[in-house]
């Protein structure tokens, strides 16, 4: 989006070519720019390799909003270091050529490829795991007192082996504030189904939207465009749909706040893949199929084990 | 905090200037957003300019969006106005301590505190949003998606944890065709918002600039009869450095 108006950026023009090396103000890293891996409402994201290591570095269009990033994730950092390595690294500024400074950091880079192209490319076996790694991070930060707040299709990576990641923290809230970044599609009172202040089920909320949005993203195309918004519109598709339907319940309650915690949340979504996957069991058969569900519920049971162990 | 939100779609052609009213606004610690609504064609070049014009003069944001845009841009104004009141006020202080008014001036570190005390405030502070809306005859294919920008915008203000305020305004209002009238007082609500435009009789002429004076006076009586000092004052003396 640009604005118009006083002092506001009215766009975010920063381009850096591949090679160009960018030194920190403050602390004095050097990172060399690769390429542009993704830009949004609030920067952009370049891959960078710093000693001989590649991570993502995000250059903040607005100084403040940046920061009000940082901070987020400087907490969440804090709470989340036992867990293995830091997700933020650094936090520096550069200055480029007009003689302009930009603030940034740098993040671990996160190789992967957005929801849907992950289940088109590996078939829609590795659904419900996808749902499985979100549910295990929501429920982390709602633990520490913190909801993601912008839960949408650009906000995941999928990594090898269905391992999805939230990323872009703009949007995380301490819970009882009014959410700080949404859109529209995954809102909850877009859809006139509650406030926009920050609890764990407006998290859960997005993510039934995200989660519909994934397997049946014509059909809510449809949806919208007949002006129906309401959750009863929503549970109709899920009911619908060959794939969605047994998670009917879940999305339910996902979809009116029925989930007291992401916790609970994932048991109910755990438990309705395992009855599904051995009624299909009986079903079907064929071994590159079976081999398949073999290593989905091998790491599905890995992701739990992980997770009991974590929280 | 104060904010009038002029949503339009053409120019004024009756009365006082609005950049001149805009600026009137603005004097008194009222921020001017204009949202500029067109559905076909745009509105013209001296259109675009007047709106850019009321914004700047009133320290404010400006946009032009399509109807279905309006709610997440009325949402959006809202709170980017939010925080660039409370960005200006911690400006005007790092200025006097530091002698460089720019958060980028400060080490990092630093950096983030004066940003958690900015976003505290931005959620605390206490906010009234005044809505004018232009009810001149060719808004009236728009006047629904207003209706739902309005219930909206209230329901992000209720998501607050800071006492916020909304009221709704039309314009041209009152016998002669001057002015604006008031719709909606003061409302902390959702259940409290009437339905807004369902009698309405669309006019022909566009009065921008007296509607704005109307807002202005009517934020005055408003502080007069609460005896309220201006609030961005009274939070900074308690929280900034
Ligand atoms: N750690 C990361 N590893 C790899 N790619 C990333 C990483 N972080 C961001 N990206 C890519 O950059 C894009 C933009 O990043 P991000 O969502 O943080 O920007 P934004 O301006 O906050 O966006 P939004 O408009 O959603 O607020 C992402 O959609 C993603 O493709
Ligand atoms: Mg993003």
């Amino acid at each position: 989006m640009t604005w118009m108006g006083c002092g506001v950026t009215t766009s975010f023009d920063l381009r850096l070519a591949r090679g160009t090396i960018l030194y920190g103000k403050w602390h004095g890293g050097r990172y060399e720019v690769q390429r542009l891996l993704g830009e949004g409402a609030n920067g952009k994201v370049f891959l960078v390799s710093h000693r001989g290591r590649s991570y993502a570095l995000k250059v903040g269009a607005d100084a403040a909003d940046l920061q009000s990033e940082i901070n987020v994730l400087r907490a969440i950092t804090d709470t989340k270091s036992r867990s293995g390595e830091p997700f933020l690294v650094h936090v520096d500024d550069f200055t480029h050529y007009p003689g302009r400074d930009y603030c940034f950091y740098v993040m671990q880079y996160i190789q992967g490829s957005s929801m849907t192209e992950y289940l088109q490319r590996e078939g829609s076996e590795w659904y419900s795991l996808l749902g499985v790694h979100l549910l295990r991070q929501l429920a982390e930060l709602h633990q520490e007192g913190w909801v993601f707040g912008d839960l949408k299709l650009d906000n995941v990576l999928v990594s090898q082996y269905g391992r999805a990641h939230l990323i872009d923290y703009g949007g995380v809230t301490a819970i009882g504030k009014s959410v700080r970044q949404f859109t529209e599609l995954y809102d909850r009172g877009y859809w006139s189904a509650g406030s926009r202040r920050a609890d764990p089920a407006y998290d859960l909320f997005s993510l039934a939207v995200l989660l519909i949005q994934v397997m049946e993203d014509r059909r809510l195309a449809q949806l919208l465009k007949s002006r129906d918004r309401s959750v009863n519109a929503l549970l109709a598709l899920v009911k619908e749909s060959v794939t969605l339907a047994p998670f009917g319940e879940w999305f339910g309650k996902a979809l009116s706040g029925g989930f007291n915690s992401a916790r609970e949340a994932s048991a109910a979504w755990q438990s309705r893949y395992r009855t599904r996957s051995s009624a299909r069991q009986r079903k079907k058969s064929g071994s590159r199929w079976l081999f398949r569900a073999f290593a989905v519920s091998v790491l599905m049971l890995a992701a739990t084990a992980i997770w009991y162990l974590n929280v | 905090m104060k904010q009038i939100l002029l949503i339009t779609d053409g120019c004024s052609n009756v009365g006082m200037n609005p950049v001149t009213a805009a600026a009137h606004a603005y004097a008194e610690g009222i921020t001017v957003n204009v949202v500029g609504v067109l559905d076909q064609g745009d509105l013209g070049e001296a259109g675009a300019t007047e709106i850019n014009e009321i914004s700047k003069a009133g320290g404010g944001l400006s946009r032009l969006v399509h109807t279905k845009e309006l709610a997440r841009t009325v949402q959006m104004m809202t709170r980017k106005t939010v925080m660039h009141t409370i960005q200006n006020a911690v400006h005007k202080e790092l200025k006097q301590v530091l002698g460089d008014s720019s958060l980028e001036s400060l080490p990092p570190e630093k950096r983030g505190e004066v940003v958690r005390v900015m976003d505290e405030l931005g959620e605390t502070a206490k906010l009234r949003v005044a809505l004018l809306i232009d009810a001149s005859a060719s808004m009236k294919p728009k006047l629904q998606a207003v209706e739902e920008a309005i219930k909206d915008l209230m329901l992000s203000l209720q998501s607050r944890q800071g006492e916020s305020e909304l009221s709704v305004f039309h314009f041209p209002g009152g016998k002669h065709g001057e002015g604006a009238a008031l719709d909606m007082g003061w409302t902390r609500s959702m259940k409290d918002i009437p339905a807004l435009f369902s009698r309405l009789q669309m006019q022909g002429t566009t009065p921008t600039g007296p509607a704005i004076m109307e807002v202005i006076d009517f934020y005055r009586k408003d502080d007069y009869g609460r005896g309220h000092r201006d609030d961005m004052d009274g939070l900074r003396s308690d929280y900034v450095v």
